[in-house]
């Protein structure tokens, strides 16, 4: 019935295992991940529909909280939907709304000419639209054809401003290219004239805005979703209409067989320009900030502690004269500079003389200690070009490893090399 | 401390595709910034104009270089305040779900231990680099998802360039997350060329290509102009806005970079 070619579709990730085959797309819930990965070797050995489904029922629907399968025979598209997923096809610009929740078994729908489908199936997990082949993927919405992921001028009132983009060649009255073509005129123009093989059209999208992106489809709610201008889905099965942005007007009977090439995932850069918009995806948008607070900086490893202490733990006598106190992250080298401070935790930032240029820029570090080295200074080589070498009382020299903290005992000499040593006291 | 002579260049452009400028520059010797706002319904040009009016009255006003590091956290908590309040009263006012929020870069000669320095602070993917020697670093550190994925070492830095989250930032200001800045402080001696970008600037050239336009064009004035028109060669999918800040010596005074600032805001008029 269809050919080799796998069949784009958009996913938005989410809980729910999606099992994407050739003409059918059937979803699973988060707790049948077993059913899931029967489900998704059957579709892949070649099981249709009919199998398929045998094989979700054959364990009763006791167990099965939540099911759709939407299958696409012909010309004629069949959802079944159990639970909390909801299926909605759009065929000669009516929607058909398949819902599945609040039955006892399910609720099964047949529509002839189907263009579009967009099956909701749960919570997401955030993160952009993406696009997949033939696979089994976690979703909370799966869209198709991949296009489908409406651009800003998806609803009925656009401007038919790019009748100029339909194929002159094409032959299906149903094809008419729905003047919905987000891209510029002259790239759907190319795509256009080039009939075989329709590339995708990844010219700079006119600015599609997530608020737009709410109004195409009701139920998205999540603010950062960005369109997706994708190759047109050339499955044989799918209606020939480019009814949303971006895709480019293909013939209704291919003159060739291989006329598309699948956005395979090697594609080098599936993103339209669109995604490029970070307008609206703010941090207060699907990735949990807390995940990013600041990590300890300075020293990976170490645990953070007040990096400013109201009292120093040490004071550090250099061999040039100065003396610093430790009450805080003291850098030192030739021209030190500090990174990635926060405001109320600025470092101190001690210029040493190095007349041969043997110190580094920036050397090393010494830091009230925290956890097991309260109450004294530990030393950091900061990745300083000629190491620093470390003498403690009745302890053998040491190299300090960079990036390394090390304890310091009073009396303690840090050697930076260009005749310059730092001896570390009590405060 | 000494005087610090800065010759400066700005630009900014709206882009090939976007309608709107969200981006606002801040070019007061010696305070500069760079904003990129975001948010529809004009939030995001408010947020980011609200950020440069802050720090241009804070340099109108004057500053401690000493405590330059404290007097930008407030105006950053300040610039936020605005922000929400402005936000506050655009839900009020019946919007919907409105939200602004910019990031914010910002570079200011500060005092440290008596020797001048640069005080860089960021919040977001507004870029901070510094040229040294004929070669470019960059010096801030993203406040993105793609760079904490790079951090962690998730994803590898090539990677993230082409990401498809690299646009989505992890710190702003506006919005309910109160975020803290990263400072850095930079001697200012290390730094021949300081570069604030938005990512309209950074996104569409590689740091290569933006080494050898400010390795090349001496001119701050022309290395800005000469980026943002890279930056559009290249696609322009974005605002592109970009400071170039020379320091070219210390002096008692400086003439040149006061005539700069008259021009400046005769040029705005915004300045009282």
């Amino acid at each position: 019935m269809t050919d080799a070619v796998p069949t784009p579709r958009t996913y938005l990730p989410g809980e729910w295992y999606a099992v994407l085959g050739p003409s059918l797309v059937l979803a699973l819930p988060p707790d049948r991940r077993d059913l899931a990965a029967a489900a998704w070797a059957a579709v892949d050995a070649g099981a249709g529909a009919e199998e398929l489904l045998d094989l979700v029922l054959a364990s009763g629907l006791r167990d099965l909280a939540g099911l759709a399968l939407v299958s696409t025979d012909g010309d004629r598209t069949r959802v079944l939907v159990r639970g909390q997923a909801v299926c909605l096809l759009v065929a000669g610009g009516e929607e058909t709304v398949a819902d599945g929740r609040g039955l006892t078994t399910w609720a099964e729908v047949g529509v002839d000419g189907v263009e579009a489908v967009s099956l909701e199936l749960g919570p997401g997990s955030g993160g952009e639209p993406l696009l997949a082949g033939d696979a089994l993927v976690r979703a909370s919405r799966v869209l198709w054809p991949a296009e489908s992921v409406p651009g800003p001028a998806s609803g009925p009132a656009a401007p038919p401003s790019y009748a100029a983009g339909r194929l002159p060649g094409s032959t299906d009255p149903a094809s008419e290219p729905s003047s919905l073509l987000s891209s510029p005129a002259p790239a759907v123009a190319v795509a256009a004239g080039s009939a075989p093989a329709p590339e995708p059209v990844l010219d700079p999208d006119p600015e599609p805005e997530p608020d737009t992106i709410d109004q195409a489809v009701p139920s998205v709610d999540d603010p950062v979703i960005a369109p997706v201008d994708e190759p047109g889905d050339r499955d044989e099965d799918a209606l020939e209409t480019a009814p949303f942005a971006g895709m480019p007007a293909a013939p209704a009977v291919p003159p060739v067989p291989e006329p598309w090439t699948p956005p395979a995932p090697s594609a080098p850069e599936p993103w339209s320009p669109g995604a490029d918009d970070h307008d609206g995806r703010t941090q207060d948008g699907s990735w949990d900030v807390s995940e990013f607070q600041r990590r300890p900086h300075g020293i990976p490893g170490q645990p953070e502690g007040p990096s400013v202490t109201s009292r120093p733990v040490a004071v550090l006598q250099l061999s040039s004269g100065d003396s610093v106190e430790v009450d805080r992250v003291v850098i030192l080298g030739r021209a030190p500079e500090a990174r990635r401070f926060s405001a109320t935790e600025q470092p101190r930032l001690v210029t040493v003389p190095s007349p041969q240029q043997e110190i580094s820029s920036t050397h090393l570090e010494v830091r009230p200690g925290t956890g097991a080295d309260h109450g004294s200074a530990v030393v950091t080589d900061l990745g300083s070009t000629n190491g620093t070498v470390l003498v403690q009382p009745g302890l053998p020299a040491e190299s300090l490893k960079p990036g390394i903290p090390v304890q310091l005992l009073p009396g303690a000499v840090i050697d930076l090399g260009d005749g310059l040593s730092i001896t570390v006291a009590r405060p | 401390m000494r005087q610090v002579e800065l010759h400066h260049g700005a630009a900014t452009d709206v882009g090939l595709v976007r309608e709107v400028n969200e981006d606002a520059v801040l070019a007061a010797p010696p305070v500069f910034v760079v904003a990129d706002g975001m948010g529809g319904h004009e939030g995001g040009d408010v947020a980011s104009a609200i950020v440069v009016e802050e720090f241009a009255a804070m340099a109108e006003g004057g500053y401690d270089p000493a405590r330059a590091t404290e007097v930008v956290a407030r105006t950053l908590e300040a610039c936020r305040d605005r922000i929400e309040a402005y936000a506050e009263q655009q839900r009020a006012a019946g919007v919907g779900p409105f939200h602004a929020g910019t990031t914010a870069v910002v570079a200011l000669v500060a005092e440290h231990e008596g020797q001048p320095a640069w005080l860089l602070a960021n919040m977001g993917d507004s870029r901070a680099y510094r040229l040294h020697g004929g070669r470019l670093h960059q010096v801030s550190v993203d406040h993105s998802v793609v760079q904490e994925l790079v951090e962690t070492g998730v994803i590898t830095a090539d990677a993230a360039a082409v990401h498809p989250e690299r646009h989505v930032i992890t710190r702003a200001l506006g919005g309910t997350e109160r975020s803290e800045a990263d400072y850095f402080l930079l001697p200012l001696g290390s730094v021949e060329r300081l570069v604030l970008c938005s990512d309209g600037i950074s996104g569409m050239i590689d740091d290569e290509e933006m080494q050898g336009i400010l390795d090349s064009v001496p001119d701050p004035r022309d290395a800005a102009d000469a980026l943002v028109a890279a930056a559009l060669e290249a696609g322009g999918r974005d605002n592109a806005t970009v400071v170039v800040v020379d320091v070219v010596g210390s002096a008692e005074t400086s003439y040149d970079a006061e005539r700069q600032r008259l021009s400046l805001q005769q040029k705005l008029g915004a300045l009282p």
